[in-house]
């Protein structure tokens, strides 16, 4: 066919290969982070079954009911009963109260359990992971509770009527670190032998777990049916428990880390676009000739448009495989990046992600090269002839709006995300107006400065006014570029920084809690001496919550709630605690609250976790009593509140007003980072103060930390791509002007003038350029950033005085080094063989 | 073949309006030669062009093999240019990404013609290119790139061959082969051909000779017979 045949010449002409290489990166950049985004999130998905042992829990206050076995059983639905609670441990005098879960020979259905022969073992080579739980009779247990009962592995303990072997050491279950109210040593029984310990009697705190999993045959189906029934099924004992729930704890950082991939590819993939563009643009010109001889051939406007549409087309189909393909190979290595968090068998993609790829190569010409060669085929053949007839090109509005519109609909589709959408777009708009307002001015400003200086500043600044379209042109590419790789980099390094104490070594990861007045000395000389640092202490006041509204609350609620049946941290606070936010009512004005409630007499006024407050059917006005070692006194809810559980300091359900609760007594707590070389601190410090808790996060911040590592990785590797499409840009964009300015250069050349005069010339062209567009993109890009921050990462506004000062300075620097190095050739080539070669 | 009537062409510049050609009347017969001399800036390529189907006069019409091509909107003259017109411009117009012989070869293969370079290379041969086919033009001196260019022109076989200075860059000798090679296409195949041309000695080889004035035609003479 002809129109291949053109292609192959034009590439060999080198006209087409901008184009090739910005089309075969935008469908590259598209395809590796869909493909990534898409496999990841199916891993996740995956994974987070695994941190529940389950595709799905209902957690209750009574074991599961017997119809959801027989129907599950049916259905062909894996499942696992679980249930957890505190008992005594007894071995000869030794004794603990440990957290133990009895679980069903199935567990786990998702996830692995990992065991050692080896206490505290942390090597990987001692530790196996199996699917599986402890035989009837047998148990698996925490390494401390070897210290503590003073035992050895393939001993026996008592827990309740029963006397079990201890066979293994559980140094993780995949469902354990979700459980932040387990205190004891954790041990691992199974289910069978209940009975035989005896341990749950009736009004026994038994927190049971029904685990589900779809078959490995069903497709999914055949779960989601079922889920569907059981949904139906459930009362207010019953709490459905979802994947992601469970994974609460780093779920947002994932989902930053998610939003910064999709806001990176966005990027890569307007970059792309605006090289395709400028490629494009170029190359129509260069076409302009060639058209004009078909013409006077007497070729039909017809049979052009024809030949560039499948000119056109081909390049598209080639250059989106091409891209397919190296979009794959780009995802493997940014996967390689983030390998150690993912399962070993990555689901595979399903088409989405080609599909995406291919799309976007054909909307990227479809909306940017289309439009550029739009006019070639009304092209007058008289144009061999006369060199001043010029055919009007579709007018530069209807191509910027094209343009803004491809953007705009390629940023959606891909992105999904209206917010990123508009920030960048707004980002656009702002860097293009002001290039094409202030853009014109700076170029008039130069012109008539220029005239009072030097030859060299005096000759580029008229050139640039009076190549003032191609200026403008290059200009907003130029600022479009540098705007675009600000915007990432900025998102990027806050992100980090927001991330930077999950990624600190020293992160508190164990809590200490409910440490009397006079043990806190002691704890505190304990701590010190095994040289760890806290987190400072705060003091709280325990109580129990027993009437709501003058009225005990009914059994039901208090089956459910495990809020009404143990002691609350009631603490105090004149300010909103950082990270909290008001969701109901209003914080309360310090100054304006009374003395202490046990003088007055009158209603404390209290804040309560929204979650609490739904579950317990509390609303603002609602009144509650509260019982502090026997003390009795009534609070008003005055405003509820949502917490934050990022960044794990410590989080108080009840909050009073400062010095309301100042005659109780008060109960201290703190977090602090024990490395696992002391972890046996916890045992010490708990047979020294057994009433003390100790909350144990250092497996759950682990995992976090590693996680967050990966993410981080995977940011930087994404920036070096997205730099790949920056530069793209600004190679289109100098490119744009070079044959002109070659010639130029090369007939000053002959006419005798210095090589310094020539590439001076350049310089100051290229770097004025530069400097306008660096300022233009950190106007741009502060507006962006701007919103990104605000609507997409949750972040507070900064400015970011840098950016104008580093825009206009690395975009002068850039691009005059790019433009100097292009027309070297001017001046190291002799004038005739420069002006021969365009 | 050609019939031109009255055509004027002014072209607006911001001095006012210029008159290139004025009240330009010629026939042209089917295998005629016809010259069109006249000193720099005197109109011949504008009139060569209007000729063509290329540009359009002011006044007057043109007709091409019985058609009224000033009639005709663009796609009507490209269809006639298809059919009839070869032309070979003063500055040549190669594709300077393309070979000698991808260049000699594009119009045929726009035409369809199946073996394009085939009949592409016969005629490079005719212009004494035979070694320089797979050249770029840039590789290629100016009388070189001429030659390629009336080879392209030769190639399509038209019935109207136009040439804007074809010998222009060429010294005497090869200017010499190239005007045989023209009037041998006349002979051979009954091409019309016309000419703009400098050279007192082509002028002379053409049946008759236009002469242009500051756009007006001052003479019309039967050139001498060779
Ligand atoms: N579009 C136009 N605008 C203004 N002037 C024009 C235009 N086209 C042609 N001219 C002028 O008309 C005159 C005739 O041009 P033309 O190219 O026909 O001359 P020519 O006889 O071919 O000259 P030469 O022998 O140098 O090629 C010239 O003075 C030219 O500058
Ligand atoms: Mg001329």
């Amino acid at each position: 066919m002809l129109a291949i045949k053109m292609l192959l010449r034009g590439w060999r002409g080198g006209q087409l290969g901008l184009i090739f290489w910005s089309l075969v990166l935008a469908v590259a950049v598209v395809t590796s982070v869909a493909l990534l985004a898409e496999r990841v999130e199916r891993a996740l998905v995956n994974q987070s079954s695994a941190f529940l042992a389950a595709d799905l829990v209902v957690s209750s206050s009574v074991p599961a009911n017997s119809e959801w076995l027989e129907r599950a059983a049916v259905d062909g639905i894996r499942t696992a009963r679980t249930a957890s609670f505190a008992s005594m441990t007894y071995a000869g005098e030794q004794m603990h109260l440990a957290s133990v879960k009895a679980v069903e020979s199935t567990y786990p259905l998702r996830g692995v359990v990992k065991r050692s022969q080896i206490p505290f073992a942390t090597d990987a080579s001692v530790i196996e992971s199996v699917m599986a739980a402890p035989q009837p009779g047998e148990l698996w247990v925490d390494s401390r509770l070897l210290p503590l009962l003073n035992i050895e592995l393939g001993d026996s303990i008592d827990v309740g009527d029963g006397t079990f072997t201890v066979s293994q050491i559980l140094i993780e279950e995949p469902d354990g670190g979700s459980s932040f109210s387990m205190y004891g040593a954790r041990i691992l029984m199974n289910w069978q032998d209940l009975p035989v310990a005896a341990v749950i009697q009736p009004g026994s705190r038994v927190s049971y777990r029904f685990l589900m999993a779809a078959s490995d045959t069903d497709d999914g189906s055949q779960f989601a049916r079922f889920s569907e029934w059981l949904g139906d099924e459930l009362t207010v004992h019953d709490r459905i428990i979802t994947p992601d729930e469970a994974q609460a704890n780093i779920a947002k950082t994932m989902d930053k880390g998610r939003r910064f991939l999709l806001l990176a590819g966005s990027i890569g993939v307007v970059l792309a676009g605006i090289a395709l563009a400028l490629a494009s643009h170029h190359f129509a010109n260069g076409q302009l000739l060639q058209v004009a001889l078909y013409k006077s051939w007497g070729v039909s406007a017809r049979r052009v448009r024809q030949l560039y549409l499948q000119q056109i087309l081909a390049l598209g189909a080639v250059g989106s495989v091409a891209g397919l393909i190296i979009g794959w190979g780009f995802h493997q290595l940014l996967l390689s990046a983030v390998r150690d968090w993912l399962p070993l068998d990555l689901p595979m993609a399903g088409a989405r992600p080609w599909i995406t790829g291919f799309a976007t190569g054909l909307l990227c010409l479809i909306g940017f090269t289309l439009p550029a060669l739009w006019h070639l085929p009304a092209q007058s053949p008289l144009a061999v002839l006369r060199r001043d007839i010029q055919v009007a090109s579709l007018n530069s509005a209807v191509r910027g709006a094209l343009g803004v519109i491809t953007i705009a609909v390629l940023l959606f589709w891909y992105s999904n995300n209206a917010y990123l959408t508009l920030a960048i777009l707004l980002g656009f708009a702002v860097t293009g107006g002001a290039s094409i307002i202030f853009g014109l001015l700076l170029l008039r400003l130069g012109k008539t400065y220029g005239q009072k200086m030097g030859s060299i500043w005096r000759l580029a600044l008229a050139n640039l006014w009076r190549r003032k379209k191609p200026s403008l042109i290059q200009m907003a590419g130029f600022s479009g570029a540098i705007a675009l790789l600000m915007i990432m980099t900025v998102v990027r390094t806050s992100l980090i920084d927001e991330w930077r104490w999950q990624l600190a070594d020293d992160a508190p990861n164990h809590f200490l809690v409910n440490v009397a007045s006079y043990e806190l000395d002691g704890v505190k000389t304990l701590i010190q001496r095994r040289e760890l640092n806290t987190a400072g202490w705060y003091s709280m006041v325990r109580g129990r919550l027993t009437h709501i509204n003058d009225a005990l609350p009914n059994e039901d609620l208090k089956r459910s709630h495990e809020s009404l049946n143990r002691e609350l941290n009631l603490s105090w606070t004149s300010a909103l605690p950082e990270g909290n936010k008001i969701i109901q009512g209003q914080w309360w004005d310090s100054a304006a609250l009374e003395g202490p409630v046990a003088e007055s007499g009158g209603l404390a006024p209290v804040s309560i976790e929204e979650d609490i407050a739904r579950e317990l059917g509390l609303t603002l006005g609602d009144q509650l009593r509260f019982s502090v070692g026997g003390l009795v006194f009534d609070a008003v809810i005055t405003s509820t509140r949502s917490l934050n559980w990022d960044n794990m300091t410590p989080n108080f359900y009840f909050l009073f007003p400062e010095g309301y609760l100042e005659e109780y007594p008060r109960t201290y707590m703190t977090s602090l980072y024990v490395p696992s070389d002391k972890k046996l601190m916890v045992n010490e410090l708990l047979r020294k103060y057994p009433t003390v808790q100790v909350i144990e996060l250092d497996k759950i911040i682990d995992r976090i930390r590693s996680i967050v590592t990966q993410i981080t990785r995977g940011l930087e590797m994404m920036t070096l791509l997205i730099l790949g499409c920056g530069v793209l840009v600004m190679f289109a964009a100098v490119s744009l002007s070079m044959s002109e300015r070659l010639q130029e250069s090369a007939i000053l050349r002959t006419l005798g003038s210095s090589k310094r005069l020539i590439l001076g010339v350049q310089w100051v062209e290229f770097s004025t350029l530069g400097l306008a567009a660096g300022l233009l993109a950190a106007l741009g890009a502060e507006f962006a950033i701007a919103m990104l921050q605000h609507f997409m990462f949750d972040q507070a506004f900064t400015w970011h005085p840098w950016l104008w000062f580093v825009g206009p300075s690395a975009g002068a620097l850039l691009v005059g080094v790019l433009g100097v190095a292009y027309s070297r050739k001017a001046v190291t080539q002799p004038p005739l063989q420069v002006l021969n070669s365009l | 073949m050609i019939d031109v009537s009255n055509i004027s062409k002014q072209v607006s510049t911001s001095e006012g309006t210029l008159c290139i050609l004025d009240q330009i009347n010629l026939s042209v017969k089917a295998g005629e030669t016809l010259a069109i001399i006249g000193s720099s800036g005197s109109g011949k390529s504008t009139l060569l062009g209007i000729l063509a189907g290329l540009d359009t006069p002011s006044s007057g019409t043109v007709m091409i093999g019985g058609q009224d091509i000033t009639a005709m909107d663009e796609e009507g003259r490209a269809a006639v240019r298809a059919g009839h017109v070869g032309f070979v411009f003063q500055s040549f117009h190669l594709l300077p990404g393309l070979t000698a012989l991808e260049n000699v070869a594009l119009p045929l293969e726009l035409q369809g013609v199946s073996d394009a370079l085939k009949t592409a290379e016969h005629y490079l041969q005719r212009v004494g290119l035979a070694a320089r086919v797979t050249h770029y033009p840039r590789q290629l001196s100016g009388g070189e790139q001429q030659r390629v260019a009336l080879a392209r022109a030769f190639a399509c076989r038209p019935t109207i061959l136009f040439a804007d200075e074809p010998t222009g860059n060429l010294d005497t000798g090869t200017g010499e082969k190239i005007n045989d090679l023209l009037f041998a296409l006349n002979e051979e195949e009954g091409t019309t051909l016309v000419l703009v041309t400098h050279e007192k000695n082509l002028a002379a080889r053409c049946q008759r000779t236009l002469e242009l004035q500051a756009g007006r035609q001052i003479a019309l003479t039967n050139g001498s017979q060779h």
